[in-house]
């Protein structure tokens, strides 16, 4: 190796993993600053008002957090299940119209949500699905049906149908084939499926708005709020607040799924690269 | 067969293609539930004289092509100084992904607080003496170049193209890559006849969602960006919200014209895709 | 069942109960609605007995967190003494308010999820034209012995006669805070003088941009300025009248473009990055609606120590904000309450204490008892703030919000895009 790469491969790394790392630094320095101006460095005193802020009932951040729990997990399982069965069709299945059907599924992953939610509010209205949990989780499908979609797709597509054959020529059931053979085998990936989904459940912003606008006060809504208020100090807790619940969930699968992603994880990952 | 589909084809077609229809019907002037207007082009011939409008659309498109591309360029070179790590890889591989499930509307609010005219890195400065006064340091947010609005979707992206990538670089490339490199091939021959188009899949389909999720993207820019010349999406929720309801035609006008050019450029990609590369989504080689 | 269907029933077992989870909760939670039966307002015993059970949903700017504070402790407090739970929804812009009524009743949908909206001028406006306000109730309320109706300045909302449609909560004059080390007392007497000093000193005040609520105040303070006072345009909007102030309004505001903050290229999106650049030490001066917070911001930390005050010599806009009642309201009933509530001398005296936002009360202290009067008057003053009765002799008042809008709309073409 050359000197020029030898160095690069020594700096770049440290410069890498810095960079990512920066940016979380504000948001602790400012989650316990008071008093924190210009040009100080470091936080004159440390405060407490920003956690306990947190558990206020009048911030409502309890309720924020609650509803996001509540909406992301629905949205996980439900998208979840929905990209096991559309998986399994274009993952195993040929048929005509099988490109309008990869098109008209993968286009939310491509067309902003904000372009057609605005079109389809005021029927969210019309019919009392506005400023409902119900109307949010359904809005929160069209984003996340097009990644469970690849994810499943891919997976399904690695699964060897001839597993699912051998199980019925010794006499399984179609219930004890799917159960005891298919779902074991595309398990890791619809776990990483789900995943996907809560993630981008749990940080939607925009389509909350739109379609919960007021009424359904997610985490999200709420960090714009203070974010858009002079209160740096809690708009600092609340995205810290609004980080770590998608950050345990994270390390959990991947501890679940062996620590790190195996064969049947990163087919599902490289499932986003097959598009 | 259409059973297994129609689960995930019912949402996507009520909401998604619904969605997109009704917004084409009120850009065209049709508003339901107040009875019948003229319908017509109006809106968005208000659309070709606004520079509210013409000013968002080169800067959405700048913004997110200059993303893309660098998101791109440090992903590949992310992912392979990581590949290259021996002792600590898994580590570095996890330090990694720490900001993949962080929501982009936090690293908003990080950059904001990063890079702002008195923020961390604004200070850092003064404390070595190369910056007096917040003026002193460079407008990075709210700035004409939307250099945070960038800085943030790089931050955010670079691992999530770089996660794929590394894991089309399975095991079997290195045999391959030895193997070349038993052929005599160099570095950079290597690189290019045996990485390069094996990645170049994995590349593609996560550039074209970086691409389109920040052209799309609302929190992002509303935050780190300026009044003017604002990106479309800001363009159009501002028009959307605007009591005066003529205004409500115009922005369903710019939603229109977002998932047209959005759409466009994925139709145009999966023909080229298939071209070049021969493969769909899924299914087996 | 056959393999396909396998994973759809699977699908609806599993939604079932999701949807329902989802489903229940969340939202604005009612206990119970108003009955069909008419609500008289002159009939105090029954309002409260509606109300008895009621949740009140009120939709307003939440960027204040002292007000904030008053509004979920003391105000949430007095009215769950008479069974009623107040909601407090925070928005960023009244107009989000104004527009979920407004999207409500083009559904066609029944039972409002906005109960009250605190709100003035171009939202109120906009409300009555589409008639979507409650009327006829504020001056039946028991508190309102405390108000005089007949005044001009609270009986016209910016020019446009309030006939019953919402209730006085709020008065404010607008003032200059500034930094004292940095500013002088002959910088803040006037518009002309402010801008003197922001051409010696550039980069160092701002606006926000309209339509940002505090940005079109000080677009309009400007305006007042360059046409020498408000006079000519209380009434309706006269564009013969507007054209030739408002050209010379955009020479001034392009020519002090190079001398105000990032040498006017571009200008902050909304008051609170105002406030954080003037506590960051990045601006030195800006103007606020939020006259009597001062203090409140200082204690609070979002304001440095050593902060002033001062309004113009030739006086700074000032207006009354209300509470209105969207016509299809779920809790009309608690609505009102909360409204009465909002008016009593007690909630006043808190507020106007400094212990919450502290506004400047809406009540004719000579209609109070003794014992409040005396209590008023000895309202502390803090040095930060403009005294109350300064600040009341020193109050021009709001033109019709058909020139704010017009105003907003000429301030984007030819300062912001130019």
């Amino acid at each position: 190796m050359s000197a020029v790469r030898r160095l690069l491969c020594l700096v770049g790394l440290p410069l890498l993993l810095v960079g990512l790392l920066t940016p979380f630094l504000p948001l602790l320095l400012w989650s316990v600053a008071g008093g924190y101006r210009f040009p100080a460095l470091l936080p004159a005193q440390t405060t407490g008002r920003g956690l306990r802020l947190l558990t206020d009932p009048q911030t409502k951040v309890l309720t924020g957090l609650e509803n996001s729990t509540v909406i992301a997990v629905s949205v996980a399982v439900v998208a979840g299940l929905i990209g096991l069965s559309a998986g399994r069709a274009l993952g195993m299945h040929r048929f005509r119209g099988r490109r309008l059907v990869q098109f008209l599924l993968l286009a939310p992953i491509i067309v902003p949500g904000l372009a057609v939610t605005l079109g389809i509010q005021v029927f969210f209205i019309r019919y009392g699905l506005a400023g409902t949990r119900l109307g949010v989780v359904l809005v929160h499908l069209v984003p996340t049906i097009p990644y469970v979609t690849l994810v499943m797709s891919s997976v399904y597509a690695n699964f060897d149908p001839a597993y699912e054959e051998q199980a019925r020529v010794l006499g399984a059931g179609p219930v004890q084939v799917q159960v005891r053979v298919t779902l074991p085998a595309v398990l890791p990936g619809l776990a990483v499926a789900a995943l996907f989904a809560f993630l981008i459940s749990w940080s939607e912003y925009i389509l909350t708005l739109l379609v919960g606008g007021g009424s359904v006060q997610t985490l999200p809504l709420l960090l714009f709020a203070y974010v858009g208020s002079a209160d740096v100090n809690a708009a600092a807790v609340l995205g810290l607040a609004l980080v770590l619940p998608p950050m345990l969930l994270l390390g959990l699968t991947a501890v679940l799924l062996s620590g790190r992603p195996g064969p049947a994880g990163e087919r599902a990952l490289a499932g986003l690269g097959r598009v | 067969m259409p059973l297994l589909l129609a689960p995930a084809l019912l949402p996507i077609v009520v909401l998604f293609l619904g969605g997109f229809a009704f917004g084409v019907a009120q850009s065209l002037g049709y508003q339901p539930y107040l009875g019948s207007r003229p319908v017509s082009l109006a809106a968005y011939r208000a659309l070709a004289g606004d520079p509210a409008v013409r000013a968002a659309v080169g800067l959405t498109f700048r913004i997110a092509l200059v993303s893309t591309l660098v998101s791109a360029v440090l992903a590949v070179v992310s992912a392979l100084l990581i590949r290259r790590t021996g002792r600590g890889r898994r580590l570095v591989t996890l330090l990694f992904q720490v900001n993949l499930p962080v929501p982009h509307l936090v690293g908003a609010v990080s950059m904001l607080l990063l890079l702002g005219q008195s923020g961390l890195l604004a200070r850092l400065g003064h404390a070595v003496g190369l910056v007096r006064a917040p003026a002193d340091f460079p407008a990075l947010t709210a700035d004409r170049f939307g250099v945070a609005i960038v800085a943030e979707y790089v931050w955010k992206e670079v691992p999530f193209i770089g996660v794929v990538v590394l894991a089309a670089l399975t095991g079997a490339v290195a045999e391959i890559e030895d193997a070349a490199r038993s052929l005599g091939a160099g570095p950079w021959q290597q690189f290019r006849h045996v990485t390069l188009p094996l990645i170049t899949p994995a590349v593609l389909s996560t550039s074209v969602i970086v691409f389109a999720f920040t052209f799309g993207s609302y929190e992002v820019p509303v935050l780190l960006g300026r009044p003017f010349p604002a990106t479309l999406p800001v363009v159009a929720y501002q028009s959307y919200v605007d009591v005066d309801l003529a205004a409500r035609p115009q922005a369903m006008a710019i939603a229109v014209v977002i998932t047209v050019l959005v759409g466009l450029l994925v139709l145009v990609y999966l023909r080229l895709s298939e071209r070049w590369l021969g493969r769909g989504l899924g299914g087996r080689r | 069942m056959t393999r396909a269907r396998r994973p759809l029933a699977a699908a609806a077992l599993a939604l079932a109960p999701v949807l329902v989870l989802a489903g229940c909760g969340g939202g604005s939670s009612s206990t119970k609605t108003d009955a069909t039966a008419r609500l008289d307002p002159a009939n105090w015993a029954s309002v409260q007995k509606a109300a008895r059970g009621q949740t009140v949903n009120w939709y307003m700017y939440g960027g204040e967190e002292p007000l904030n504070s008053f509004v979920n402790g003391y105000v949430a407090g007095r009215l769950k003494k008479r069974g009623v739970t107040l909601n407090q929804v925070k928005i960023n812009d009244t107009v989000e308010a104004v527009n979920k009524v407004l999207g409500e009743k083009q559904a066609g949908k029944k039972n409002g999820s906005v109960d009250m909206i605190w709100i003035n001028g171009e939202n109120f406006a906009t409300g009555v034209q589409a008639k979507l306000w409650y009327c006829g109730y504020p001056a039946k309320l028991p508190n309102s012995k405390y108000i005089d109706y007949s005044d001009p300045a609270l009986a016209n909302d910016f020019g446009l006669p309030v006939r019953g449609c919402e209730t006085p909560w709020q008065r404010t004059t607008s003032v200059l805070v500034y930094n004292p080390a940095k500013l002088g007392a002959g910088d803040v007497t006037s518009v002309a003088s402010l801008f003197a000093w922001a051409k010696r000193h550039p980069g160092r005040f701002t606006y926000p941009a309209p339509p940002d609520f505090t940005g079109s105040m000080a677009v309009r303070t400007f305006f007042y300025d360059a046409a020498g006072g408000p006079q000519q345009f209380l009434g309706g909007f006269d564009r013969r009248r507007y054209t030739a102030p408002a050209a010379k309004l955009w020479d001034r505001l392009n020519a002090l473009e190079p001398s105000l903050w990032r040498r006017g290229t571009t200008y902050p999106a909304g008051q609170p990055d105002v406030t954080k650049l003037f506590n960051n030490g990045e601006i030195d001066a800006y103007l606020t609606y939020d006259s009597t917070a001062v203090q409140s911001g200082i204690d609070q930390g979002t304001l440095p120590k050593g902060t002033r005050s001062a309004v113009f010599t030739a006086g700074n806009i000032g207006n009354y904000s209300y509470t209105a009642i969207p016509a299809d309201a779920a809790h009309k009933a608690a609505a009102m309450l909360l409204a009465n509530e909002l008016i009593s001398p007690a909630a006043q005296l808190v507020n106007a204490g400094g212990q919450g936002a502290g506004f400047t009360p809406v009540l004719v202290t000579s209609r109070l008892d003794a014992a409040d009067q005396a209590r008023f008057r000895s309202l502390p003053q803090p040095p930060s703030q403009v005294p109350l009765d300064v600040l009341a002799m020193h109050t021009l008042p709001e033109v019709s919000s058909a020139y704010v809008t017009a105003l907003e709309k000429d301030w984007k073409a030819n300062v912001l895009q130019k």
